[in-house]
């Protein structure tokens, strides 16, 4: 019964991968002297040490990833916590809260393009208005940095409020109820019962983000193009610039392989917390 | 301050009804570019429906377009056929991994997951050649398909669909289907009246996202189609750089791209949460 | 080369005018009810073949035409993957002037002069390589053939706004500040002080002083500053020293010349005077920028020019637009008459066979169904492209010509001293390697001096890499 599930992802994801390991050990570009594939050993992987603009896109990514993971766990778990209690019209609001996650990466780049446009876009009209700010997100790299981030935010937040959401709604009432007759502080309530029952989803949900923030590329696509200048180039991007406009198959294919290891290496070590914790329990 | 003022319906909700204006904002405005005239978008915005200048042009223009209805079609064939596919292979996996014991599961599951991590342009030079030389039967090819991007999109959503289900499957007693099997019950019986009415709002839940996740994907439609199967997230990335950056256009291409979407979650989004508790919760 | 221009002589004489009418239908007897695929970036010259030219082609002869129009970007991308892999999944692709190179050296496309002397009964009665503007002599192969049938030409002019200039109160008050007359620039400082002008004039105008295709992120920039702006101050060809391999100074290139560093000095100071959306702008942003009327003066691609002349449904400047050579240094224009440099850049692009399509024959027959005569004047009044001679003389053409401030005669006159981009088979590998430092000197992370030093060096080195360098 597992045999299709494996199948398909064998064909779909190993054998890509397959190839992509052996490519990343060539020198291959269509468009070289020589566009036969060249056995180039580690050569590719050494010249990524020195790559400036590799490492420059593989810090800018976890910066990213860094902001928005914190950001939205953050602001995930007050929306959720505001969510448990009971309001009129909570069922709409959940819903418009979770609009933004059922739209399409490229959607979201593009809706946010409209809203950053110059001469079109009321965010760079108000900034100047209200604050005097010039907002021109392809000349200031940390506007465009910032933008990104924000619309990550605003595009991801609802995902984490309701893996959360789904948490806190797990946490059984009686334990609560006890503490606070007893007279316990809500954040000692909150750190030595509601976090250990939390702790599993909430791990996973870091989980699920880590994952998604590292591969981000069509929404800021749309948005930045990875500009200005290199300033919200992220890894992704840069690789589908080495591979697609330059054709440099060889070395794209490197940095796919070590971009990939370093991300299951961190997906790796969260998973080994999670699964520890599990043991722990048992 | 007491603890009371802030806890009181009321403050909830305007605090809710400011986050919804947030999230709303962008797509309102999205919503008012498209229905503006082009010598209309620049000049001071204003958030306002302006409704003696507002014009459907940009929707008429759009879905007048064969072309353009043709990628609605593809996206909706394609996602709804994902959707079901990853969901029903993924509870046949679950429950297999939850119910047998097989050597290394936890690296299989690991390596399930690993599909999703790597960054999508990784695999897009290995699968076009896969898909225009190797998957090749005559004249045809994978290539420009809807089943090839069907299948292909099993690379992100099976393993999403398999987390989110081995949580709701662990989570059905495992007496159940014993007490069936002592009964002389097939595996697929067991599947088909046991497993499956208690995982129906997980997968309920699965197939959503999974639809979602395959409607909104882009990188991969935009470079393994070229005229037939092309979704419409490719439509309208190909808006962008179209002459005259035509942002009315662009804006109603974007709207229809979401309003499927959003349609699915208004009504089924009170499942939502219920389902969201993926394998970890049950620690 | 003669003996095949005796051959189609002939042939032409042979079939005479009668035949004309049926050639499409006879000819392509064998491929009715055949689909050929193509892909195009999404402009006005291929909007007009697919929406008029391929439906036409269709009814006159049963092959159906599916051309994919997309974005630049992808279309190579798409172009590309389709030859290297030999997937035949298109039958004929658009080929810009400066990738043929990298093309033919990769041997991707079909000979399209052999093909047709190959067979004789594909060949249309009035169709002639003779027709075409000298244009068609980028798409020559080593061997003096050709490999794609031009659809689309035109030059980078310079546009300011005519009633801008014209108007006695800007005459006057700019004559006071800058002491001499307002005019379309000739020189450098002319276009700053014209640019300054007109920024300055009122801070909620929306009106700047020129346009700059100065995208922070895409390769539109690299372009405007190499292959427009570079050439007039007298840096050709990338200051790419192609026999030695070298960009740098230091191995005998000039990329990083203290004529490039003037260049790209001047040209990052317009953004100064030039409207904010000039750092995300790539050729389209720069006419639909134009075409709002938010600048006064500036580069356009000539593809662009008919529309913002002459469509008020996408343009708020028609009957406004003037159209002129844009202005150079001291010694360029002389060098440019001369046959020695250029003043700009001389864009198009061709449709050519790749080698992996499955229906050459009927591709073959739409190549020249688009290269007729006929079908021309129309083309051109709709995406003001021209690749025949003949077509400048065309009563429709002339009409636009003088609603488009004469456009087309400037490109009749003075495109010789225009040229495409160099001849380099690294052409896009290079591109890619130098654009991130022009995206840097846009946004000041680097100085243009700095910038350029930077860029020449990592040219070279990916020169050596892909086997081109020392």
């Amino acid at each position: 019964m597992l045999a299709p599930t494996l199948f398909i992802l064998f064909i779909t994801g190993f054998v890509p991968f397959l190839y992509v390991l052996v490519v990343s050990f060539f020198d291959w570009n269509t468009f070289a002297q020589n566009p036969e594939p060249q056995f180039a050993g580690v050569n590719n992987f050494r010249r990524l040490v020195f790559d400036e603009a590799f490492l420059k896109s593989v810090g800018l990514t976890l910066k990213f990833t860094f902001f928005v993971l914190v950001s939205q766990l953050v602001i995930g778990f007050a929306l959720a916590k505001l969510m448990m209690r009971n309001f009129p019209l909570k069922g709409l609001f959940r819903t418009v809260h979770t609009l933004p996650l059922m739209i399409a990466p490229i959607a979201v780049g593009a809706t946010w393009r409209l809203m950053t446009v110059p001469g079109l876009g009321p965010i760079p009209h108000f900034m100047g208005k209200w604050f005097d700010i010039s907002y021109v997100l392809s000349r200031f790299p940390d506007q465009a940095f910032a933008t990104v981030v924000i619309m990550d935010i605003w595009h991801w937040t609802p995902l984490v409020t309701l893996t959360l959401l789904a948490g806190l709604s797990n946490v059984p009432e009686e334990p609560l109820e006890q503490a606070r007759i007893d007279g316990a502080r809500e954040w000692r309530i909150f750190w030595d019962i509601t976090l250990p029952f939390l702790k599993p989803v909430l791990l996973t949900t870091i989980f699920i983000r880590l994952m998604d923030a590292l591969r981000t590329v069509d929404e800021v696509w749309m948005l930045t193009g990875g500009g200005p200048g290199a300033a919200t180039r992220f890894i992704g991007l840069y690789i589908w610039k080495i591979v697609f406009p330059k054709t440099d198959y060889g070395y794209g294919s490197a940095m796919s392989v070590l971009t990939l290891y370093m991300t299951i290496v961190l997906c790796w070590l969260l998973y080994v917390a999670m699964t520890g914790m599990k043991e722990n329990k048992k | 301050m007491n603890r009371g003022f802030f806890h009181s319906k009321t403050v909830t909700v305007i605090f809710w009804l400011c986050m919804s204006m947030l999230t709303l904002v962008p797509i309102w405005w999205m919503f008012l570019v498209s229905v503006k005239r082009r010598v209309d978008l620049f000049g001071a915005p204003s958030f306002f429906l302006d409704v003696s200048s507002m014009t459907w042009d940009n929707y008429a223009v759009v879905l007048g377009n064969p072309v353009f209805r043709k990628y609605m079609f593809n996206s909706l064939v394609v996602a709804t056929s994902n959707a079901v596919l990853v969901s029903v292979l993924a509870l046949l996996a679950a429950y297999a991994m939850s119910r047998y014991k097989l050597p290394g599961k936890d690296n299989i599951f690991f390596w399930v997951l690993t599909n999703r991590m790597a960054p999508p342009a990784v695999f897009l030079l290995p699968l076009f050649l896969l898909y225009t030389t190797v998957f090749v039967v005559g004249d045809w090819s994978l290539f420009d398909t809807r089943i090839g991007l069907i299948l292909l999109y099993c690379v992100f959503n099976l393993p999403f669909a398999f987390w989110l289900l081995q949580g709701m499957v662990d989570g059905i007693p495992q007496e159940l289907d014993e007490a069936a099997y002592v009964d002389g019950a097939s595996t697929f019986y067991v599947l088909r009246t046991v497993i499956f009415p208690l995982a129906r709002p997980g997968l309920a839940v699965t197939a959503i996202l999974t639809w979602v996740f395959a409607w909104n994907e882009y990188l991969f439609a935009s470079t393994l189609t070229s005229v037939h199967a092309r979704t419409i997230t490719t439509g309208l990335a190909e808006f962008v750089t179209v002459t005259g950056t035509n942002w009315g256009q662009l804006a109603a291409v974007a709207v229809l791209t979401l309003l499927p979407a959003a349609l699915v979650l208004a009504l089924v989004q009170r499942h939502i949460v219920a389902g969201l508790t993926f394998g970890a919760v049950k620690g | 080369m003669i003996k095949r221009l005796l051959a189609s002589t002939a042939l032409t004489l042979a079939m005479g005018g009668a035949a004309c009418a049926d050639f499409w239908s006879d000819a392509s007897t064998e491929y009715k009810g055949v689909t050929i695929r193509g892909i195009s970036e999404s402009t006005p010259p291929s909007n007009y073949v697919r929406d008029v030219l391929a439906p036409a082609f269709t009814e006159a002869t049963g092959i159906v035409v599916e051309l994919e129009t997309t974005s630049w970007d992808q279309m190579f991308d798409k172009a590309i993957k389709d030859m290297e892999a030999n997937s035949g999944i298109y039958d004929f692709v658009y080929v810009e002037q400066d990738i043929i190179y990298s093309y033919l050296a990769r041997d991707f496309l079909v000979d399209v002069t052999a093909a047709l002397d190959a067979n004789p009964d594909l060949k249309a009665p009035d169709f002639s390589f003779e027709d075409f503007t000298t244009f068609i002599d980028n798409f020559r192969g080593d061997n003096g053939d050709i490999f794609g049938i031009p659809m689309e030409a035109f030059i980078k002019v310079y546009l300011y706004r005519k009633d801008l200039f014209e108007d006695p109160e800007h005459q006057a008050a700019f004559k006071e500040k800058y002491g001499y007359d307002l005019a379309p620039a000739v020189t450098f400082d002319q276009w700053r002080d014209n640019a300054e002008y007109f920024s300055e004039l009122d801070p909620n105008d929306q009106l700047w002083g020129t346009t700059v295709q100065a995208s922070s992120g895409h390769v539109a920039s690299f372009y405007e500053f190499f292959e427009s702006i570079a050439p007039t101050f007298g840096l050709y060809d990338w200051g790419i020293n192609v026999e030695k391999g070298a960009a740098s100074v230091e191995k005998g290139g000039s990329m990083n010349s203290e004529t490039a560093k003037k260049a790209l000095a001047f040209w990052i100071s317009l953004l100064d005077y030039a409207p904010p959306e000039a750092t995300s702008s790539t050729w389209d942003e720069v006419a639909s920028t134009f075409a709002a009327g938010r600048a006064a003066q500036g580069w356009v691609y000539g593809e662009n020019a008919a529309w913002i002349a002459t469509n008020s449904e996408k343009s708020s400047v028609v009957g406004k637009v003037g159209v002129t050579l844009p202005p150079v240094a001291d010694g360029v224009m002389e060098a440019a008459e001369a046959g020695e440099g250029y003043i700009g850049y001389y864009d198009g692009g061709a449709f050519s066979i790749p080698h992996s399509s499955r229906n050459k024959e009927a591709a073959l027959l739409w190549l020249q169904y688009i290269g007729q005569p006929s079908v021309q004047a129309d083309w051109a009044v709709a995406g003001s492209r021209v690749v025949h001679q003949a077509t400048y003389d065309d009563p429709k053409v002339q009409a636009q010509d003088a609603k488009a401030d004469g456009y087309y005669t400037l490109m009749k006159d003075k495109g010789y001293l225009f040229k495409g981009a160099p001849e380099y088979p690294f052409h896009a590998q290079v591109r890619e390697t130098v654009a991130p430092f022009i995206y840097e000197a846009i946004i000041g992370q680097l100085d243009p001096s700095e910038a350029l030093d930077k860029a020449a060096a990592a040219a070279d080195a990916e020169m050596k890499q892909l086997g081109y360098g020392q």
